[in-house]
């Protein structure tokens, strides 16, 4: 078993479509490795330096590219970050792991009533809304100003760190979320299903309205996390869950335009996107193949959860690089025999040529077993050796920084960024919050805030619960 | 299939609801389009089976239902009195997870066939669907979860159940995104599926087949 390559290398050559060295393994680590440690989820968010030192201690488990964990508490600040946004997300911080405490939990509540009362009046006042369990008032104000102003610039700098000791790769830099799926949790599954046949173009001029609120800010994140300077920080985590069981019509309909856009919009602007894709979209891989029309090759990744893998490489495998599906009930409940079988399928189905990664389903579980994922990475060095590897490269010397290869890489992708502006994104925050509203509040920032109290209705306050 | 049947299955409740306004008004008996409703239901039910439809659709189809319930329930009142349903199920996700979807949708499935269903929530611990099923004796307890963590607790309100002495009075199923692909000897359940017209089958198959006017009033 020769490797040629360095983790990023391998990444960004599976990213192009191009044999590696080996296949590249891509298991999603939240809350498996603070578990696995001994770690409880306070710690995991609250001491980045001994997250790290977990991480770098246990390269064994990690693969190629790691989740930086900081973005499974981006909900603890008030204007949340991207992705699952402040509404969505429970806003705890977590003691432990089950049985004593639990994981961030996504809600799903009719916290939007009235489409139209929402562009008129932003998100703002939904910040109040009682049916949020906005636990953020409780909190001490040091917390507060911590989850809000600080962590994520303290978390970039934690794994960037991380990045050039181990020489791994992050998976994401920025996490966006499509917004029909953001719907689905401002209206309930039951309400969504009304709006898609009663009133749709309400749905559509939201989804158009959140794509590029999500889209910009979560560029905004790669930034900070050091897109262009610090391997795969230029990434996107485009999370398509997708409200369950869109027919194909429905899917062309609601789904694909937006998420057309927004990968239109982070490729074009110089970005690559880990599109994540929930549920079985078997049905679907013929209208996805289509969100990489008129964009270069190299840009797109697919990771699937219950799709079938071996028609996903049929039918994507030319445009856009796949990965995932690598059950996480398996890593849990599982032998090690079970897992490596499974992963030598895979790999066996979709490796040749290149253009695919092996990963999970899912984030791991916390409670996988770890033999089982030291299995999944293993596997990827055990059965998915390329005969000829494309490029060859010396490698990266130990603890030295970035290869050569590697920071050409770098200044590539950073002379292609284009990062949005300050103005860009305090625009599209200011449109987010306040709707209508926008350009009046602007004009009196910085006190807007006080003035989103004239805009609740009787009943919305805080203080009203 | 008749005209009700036949908006079921086209999924339009404007002309389902006015099939039957116009029918009710033509004197026709409000059970029997109950039972024409429950037929187009049985056959979107067929298209989800068969792959033709999805969830979506599925659930669109329980809506019209439910639309349609509420302009029969009065009719059948007035020409019957109260009908008492024929099955009791307790649906719930279990402690620690707060995921609602799944159960939701059984429930409102279970609802359009008749099925009463007494819904404990999220986050329910084992005690409380232990008391439920004292006090309400359900001949189902459905217990829900997404959170593959949430498997154990599943377990575990299995076993309180057990311990109470009320396993033998009850079928429990288990239904969440991830406990069909466990294997059944590590479940404590009687069944448990992903798929939703599996487990309204299951659960159908043992509390026997309802009246037709089970449940609508």
């Amino acid at each position: 078993m020769t490797e040629t390559m360095t983790h990023y290398e391998r990444i960004i050559a599976a990213y192009r479509l191009e044999e590696p060295d080996r296949v590249p393994v891509i298991p999603i680590n939240s809350y498996f490795l603070p578990y696995h440690v001994g770690m409880t989820i306070r710690q995991a968010q609250r001491e980045p330096d001994r997250l790290i030192q977990a991480h770098l201690d246990h390269q064994d488990l990690l693969g190629d590219a790691v989740h930086p964990f900081q973005s499974g508490h981006d909900h603890l600040g008030l204007f949340g970050r991207t992705g699952w946004d402040q509404t969505t997300l429970d806003w705890r911080i977590y003691e432990d792991f089950p049985p004593k405490g639990n994981l961030p939990n996504l809600y799903e509540k009719d916290i939007i009533e009235d489409y139209d009362d929402v562009f008129e009046r932003g998100f703002s006042t939904l910040l109040f809304n009682l049916k949020l369990e906005n636990q953020i008032w409780k909190r001490s104000v040091h917390d507060f100003l911590y989850f809000e102003f600080d962590y994520l610039k303290v978390w970039a700098a934690a794994w960037r760190r991380f990045v050039e000791e181990s020489g791994i790769s992050l998976l994401l830099g920025g996490r966006a979320c499509h917004p029909l799926d953001l719907l689905q949790y401002y209206r309930g599954i039951f309400n969504l299903v009304s709006d898609l046949y009663e009133q749709p173009e309400k749905v559509k001029a939201m989804c158009e309205w959140l794509a590029e609120y999500e889209a910009v800010r979560a560029m905004g994140r790669a930034m900070t996390m050091g897109a262009g300077e610090v391997p795969g920080a230029d990434t996107i985590l485009f999370i398509n869950g997708g409200p369950p069981g869109l027919s194909p019509a429905m899917f062309d309909e609601f789904y694909f335009p937006y998420a057309k856009k927004m990968i239109d919009m982070f490729v074009k602007r110089g970005f690559k996107v880990h599109n994540h894709w929930d549920t079985d979209l078997t049905p679907n891989l013929r209208t996805i193949a289509r969100l990489a029309d008129g964009l270069p090759k190299g840009k797109l990744l697919m990771d699937f959860e219950k799709t079938n893998m071996k028609k996903a490489k049929e039918i994507l495998g030319d445009k856009m690089c796949i990965a995932g599906n690598v059950p996480v009930v398996m890593l849990i409940y599982g032998t090690v025999a079970e897992v490596e079988d499974y992963c030598k399928t895979l790999i066996h189905d979709c490796a040749e040529g290149g253009g695919y990664m092996l990963g999970g389903e899912c984030d791991i579980p916390w409670d996988a077993k770890p033999e089982n994922v030291r299995a999944m990475v293993e596997a990827a060095r055990k059965f998915g050796q390329y005969k000829a590897s494309g490029r060859e490269s010396k490698g990266r010397e130990a603890r030295s920084g970035f290869s050569p290869n590697e920071r050409r890489i770098l200044e590539e992708i950073k002379a292609g960024l284009q990062p949005p502006t300050r103005e860009e994104l305090d625009r599209v925050t200011a449109k987010w919050l306040f709707g209508s509203n926008t350009e009046t509040m602007m004009k009196y920032a910085p006190w807007s805030f006080v003035l989103t109290k004239l805009m609740w209705k009787k009943g919305e306050e805080p203080w009203a619960r | 299939m008749g005209k009700l049947s036949e908006a079921f299955v086209g999924l339009d409740k404007k002309t389902a609801l006015q099939v039957v306004r116009e029918e009710l008004e033509s004197g026709r008996d409000p059970l029997d389009l109950v039972d024409e409703a429950r037929k187009g239901l049985e056959r979107v039910g067929e298209k989800f089976d068969s792959g033709e439809y999805f969830l979506m659709e599925l659930m669109r189809a329980a809506q019209i239902f439910q639309a349609a319930a509420e302009v029969l329930n009065p009719a059948i009142r007035q020409a019957y009195g109260e009908v008492t349903t024929k099955g009791r199920v307790l649906l719930g996700t279990v402690a620690g997870d707060i995921h609602d979807l799944g159960k939701n949708i059984v429930k409102i499935l279970l609802e359009c066939r008749g099925v009463e269903v007494i819904d404990l929530g999220v986050d329910v611990p084992a005690e409380k669907f232990v008391r439920s099923v004292q006090e309400n004796h359900p001949q189902v307890v459905g217990l829900s979860a997404l959170l593959t963590a949430s498997v154990a607790e599943m377990n575990r309100t299995t076993e309180a159940i057990e311990k109470a002495g009320l396993r033998d009075q009850v079928r429990v199923i288990f239904g969440g995104g991830i406990v069909g692909e466990i294997g059944a000897s590590r479940l404590k359940a009687d069944f448990a599926t992903t798929d939703v017209n599996q487990g309204i089958r299951q659960i159908e198959q043992w509390i026997g087949r309802v009246d037709p006017g089970a449940g609508m009033t």
